[in-house]
């Protein structure tokens, strides 16, 4: 118990420290920077406070993208897997293809949903459709694959047919990869979805928001939507990593 | 069997190559569509358009690709080192870990543009940047393979008393080789991505810029050659890391040599 | 034989704790063992065989009781690299072909280069694998692997060779060829060799003595004189004395 509590205290005084030094003007000091430029911990909690009503309404839209986007680029990441391990002998090279989407910037894909869809949010799904099919796609087709020694020869033992094989003993085995894909996809979601509104014709969102309070020198304004964006990254993944818990429970990472 | 994966992408390539020229046609030629240049114009006049502005456009990527090299190299190398103290120093460790596993969870691109804002200088930004996105994924795998050197072959190198140097020399860092390249491999699409979207806060003379103002000013061509030129360089360093790999982990092929 | 040992245990115990219980892991242990001579620790799992291989090694301290080798404590023997250890795995590293894994050890100590591969050169010959020095371990078969950690063990010339249940993940036919080869090669070294095993039969076609454990809490129980001649061959598996000898040994656990 001694050694759990050390464990939590360390990052915790360590985290303290730094945000006592910030307060205290200590990095404005060190980095020679106006406190304009580089708003303290109060003055950025107090303007989150101040604007909440419009901060959590440009996180909702944001969040909502995202999670949209993520459910369509892993459905299509999902299905190309399951594709691949049908067939595998074009399958595979499919997964090359998609697995070179994973390297298209993000910043190059945005103008380019810009031109297809005409709403900013069709727009962000676009974007985050694109950015998180490829780690589904792979991670899905290594769980389909990469099965436990003998368990196939186990199936065919029975003389189970492909379907069966596919529902009793693939999917179940692929659970803990598309957790891992989930985990990642969620974190390159919630980029993804910001950094397409730093370049989207609409007015709302928390990358919309952070490029927009910058421009007008709203400094602590753009470092609340930087605070809230990383809170919100954090719930989510940590929703995801409950499911997940729950899920797999037979699973050795959940020991 | 390699041979086969190797046709097979190959084949799927063409097919994505015909499936870009048959939408490009559907779209300009069956539905009309008055924007159909600027949605998906053809693959073979992008490429032209690129081949005809070749000069300054590769100027532009190069500026681009070396900043973010910079960036990549700095932020790698301080991810490998953060790694490794944290691997000696427990103490080090417990600061350090519940921040690494935090930085996978928030959008850390986010803070680019205020990155930008506090420097103010352009160059400096865009490596800064890049280096700092490269730094988290590399710490972390980096570490996660320091970790993972089972305890027989520390045991191994205890019984020979080796020092602490050799035994990171001789065993740590090449058992980490490959965890290493994981993480470089996530992070060099990522410094590329960096470093554009750096050249697009407002940069001078990067491919971001060119993309920027063709969006703007309406250059259709130059602005889908620059979309293009942006994936193929995000595309190339995560293939060039993959080429380090298998120069530098010769060991990991797995063609069977010997049977008694 | 010589009558002063070279390795002296005496009284020596083990506890460790496991979530709040103690568990006794060795008790009371002593055992002497001379210059040159190949002894098994034998028994099932649980026995504390590979606690106390591990305590001679200076891998593990004792809870009480003490170890001398030559008059010295464990941790001075390995400091002065006289052990040479074989791991239940055959632990060689991924990266470095077989020439280099053996060379490792030499590397460490900062033997000069002409030694180093003097040296090598001589084990691949003694393993039999000079085809494959410059083979990866992953492109070896698990037999020729544990050789190669053999040699490795070998290239310090130890004065003590630990072994921990080296052959126990091989097959049958593979495990009896390694034991011809392992006698062949311990005749040749002359070294002390402490070999750890659950396989009765394989201790008693090795040891000139065979020390059995018994576990809950683990101890030692018989220690049994192995008098077949040497050199042993193939053949002396299928001799009665064998058979009496496998007997005596699996009734010494009868008892328990």
């Amino acid at each position: 118990m001694m050694k759990k509590k050390s464990d939590i205290l360390w990052p915790l005084g360590f985290g303290a420290v730094f945000l006592i030094i910030w307060q205290l003007y200590g990095f404005h000091r060190l980095l020679d920077l106006k406190p304009f430029q580089l708003p303290v911990p109060s003055e950025i909690i107090m303007t989150i406070f101040k604007n909440l009503e419009k901060v959590s309404g440009d996180c909702l839209l944001t969040v909502t993208g995202a999670i949209a986007g993520m459910a369509i680029g892993s459905a299509i990441g999902f299905a190309v897997a399951v594709t691949a391990t049908l067939f595998p002998k074009w399958g595979y090279g499919g997964l090359t293809v998609i697995s070179a989407f994973n390297a298209i910037p993000i910043v190059a894909l945005s103008p380019i949903m810009n031109r297809w869809f005409s709403t900013g949010m069709g727009q962000k799904i676009g974007v985050v459709t694109v950015v998180t099919m490829a780690a589904m796609a792979i991670n899905a087709y290594r769980g389909l694959n990469d099965l436990k020694p003998f368990s196939l020869d186990l199936m065919s033992s029975y003389a189970a047919d492909k379907r069966t094989v596919f529902f009793r003993l693939r999917l179940p085995s692929c659970l803990p990869s598309v957790f891992t894909a989930l985990k990642i996809n969620i974190t390159s979601a919630m980029i993804a979805a910001i950094v397409s509104e730093y370049f989207a014709a609409s007015t709302s969102g928390l990358g919309f928001g952070i490029k927009d309070s910058l421009r007008k020198a709203e400094m602590a304004m753009g470092w609340s939507y930087i605070t809230v964006s990383a809170i919100v990254g954090i719930i989510l993944y940590l929703i995801i990593q409950a499911v997940e818990r729950r899920a797999i429970k037979w699973h050795a990472s959940q020991k | 069997m390699k041979k086969n994966k190797a046709t097979a992408a190959l084949l799927w390539t063409a097919g994505v190559v015909l499936l870009w020229e048959g939408v490009a046609f559907f779209l300009a030629n069956i539905l009309h569509d008055k924007m159909a240049n600027a949605k998906l114009p053809y693959l073979h006049s992008i490429i032209y358009t690129i081949a005809a502005n070749f000069s300054e456009i590769s100027n532009a990527a190069l500026i681009t690709v070396s900043k973010a090299a910079t960036g990549f190299a700095l932020g790698a190398a301080a991810g490998i080192m953060l790694a490794v103290i944290m691997s000696i120093s427990k103490t080090a460790e417990k600061i350090a870990f519940p921040y690494l596993i935090i930085s996978q969870m928030i959008p850390v691109l986010g803070l680019a543009p205020i990155i930008f804002n506090l420097v103010r200088n352009m160059d400096l930004s865009r490596i800064i940047i890049a280096a700092y996105l490269t730094f988290f994924p590399v710490a972390a795998n980096m570490l996660g393979g320091l970790k993972s050197v089972e305890p027989e072959k520390r045991e191994l190198m205890y019984s020979y008393a080796a020092k602490k140097r050799s035994v990171y020399i001789k065993l740590m860092l090449p058992f980490s080789l490959p965890y290493l390249m994981t993480g470089l491999k996530i992070a060099a699409p990522l410094s590329i991505t960096a470093s554009i979207l750096v050249d697009m806060l407002g940069s001078k003379g990067g491919i971001g810029v060119k993309l920027l103002y063709s969006l703007y000013g309406g250059e259709k061509d130059i602005f889908w050659a620059s979309v293009l030129v942006c994936a193929a360089i995000g595309m190339l360093s995560c293939f060039i890391i993959i080429l380090a790999e298998k120069i530098l982990i010769p060991w990991k092929k797995t063609s069977s040599g010997g049977e008694e | 034989m010589n009558n002063t040992p070279e390795i002296t245990i005496k009284n020596v115990s083990m506890v460790y704790n496991d979530k709040g219980r103690d568990v006794t892991a060795l008790s009371n242990v002593s055992l002497e063992i001379q210059k040159g001579e190949f002894i098994s620790l034998l028994g099932p799992s649980g026995c504390g065989k590979t606690t106390l291989l591990r305590i001679i090694a200076d891998l593990l301290q004792p809870t009480s009781g003490t170890v001398e080798v030559c008059g010295k404590s464990p941790r001075e023997v390995r400091l002065e690299k006289k052990y040479g250890i074989v791991f239940q795995s055959p632990v060689l590293y991924d990266w470095r072909t077989v020439r280099k894994n053996i060379c490792l050890p030499l590397e460490l100590m900062k033997i000069d280069k002409a030694e180093q591969n003097n040296r090598v050169d001589a084990l691949l010959e003694m393993i039999g694998l000079e085809k494959f020095q410059n083979h990866y371990p992953n492109q070896l078969s698990g037999g020729m692997q544990q050789r190669v950690g053999i040699a490795r063990a070998l290239a310090i010339q130890p004065e003590i060779l630990l072994m921990d249940e080296p052959f126990s993940a091989l097959d049958e036919f593979t495990r009896e060829k390694l034991n011809e080869d392992l006698l062949r090669i311990w005749r040749k070294t002359n070294k002390t060799v402490i070999f750890v095993t659950h396989s009765i039969a394989e201790s008693v076609f090795l040891s000139d003595r065979v020390c059995v454990l018994s576990p809950h809490p683990g101890r030692l129980s018989a220690v049994v004189d192995i008098d077949l001649p040497r050199p042993r061959t193939k053949e002396m598996r299928e001799s009665p004395e064998f058979f009496n000898l496998v007997t005596k040994i699996r009734n010494s656990f009868e008892g328990v």
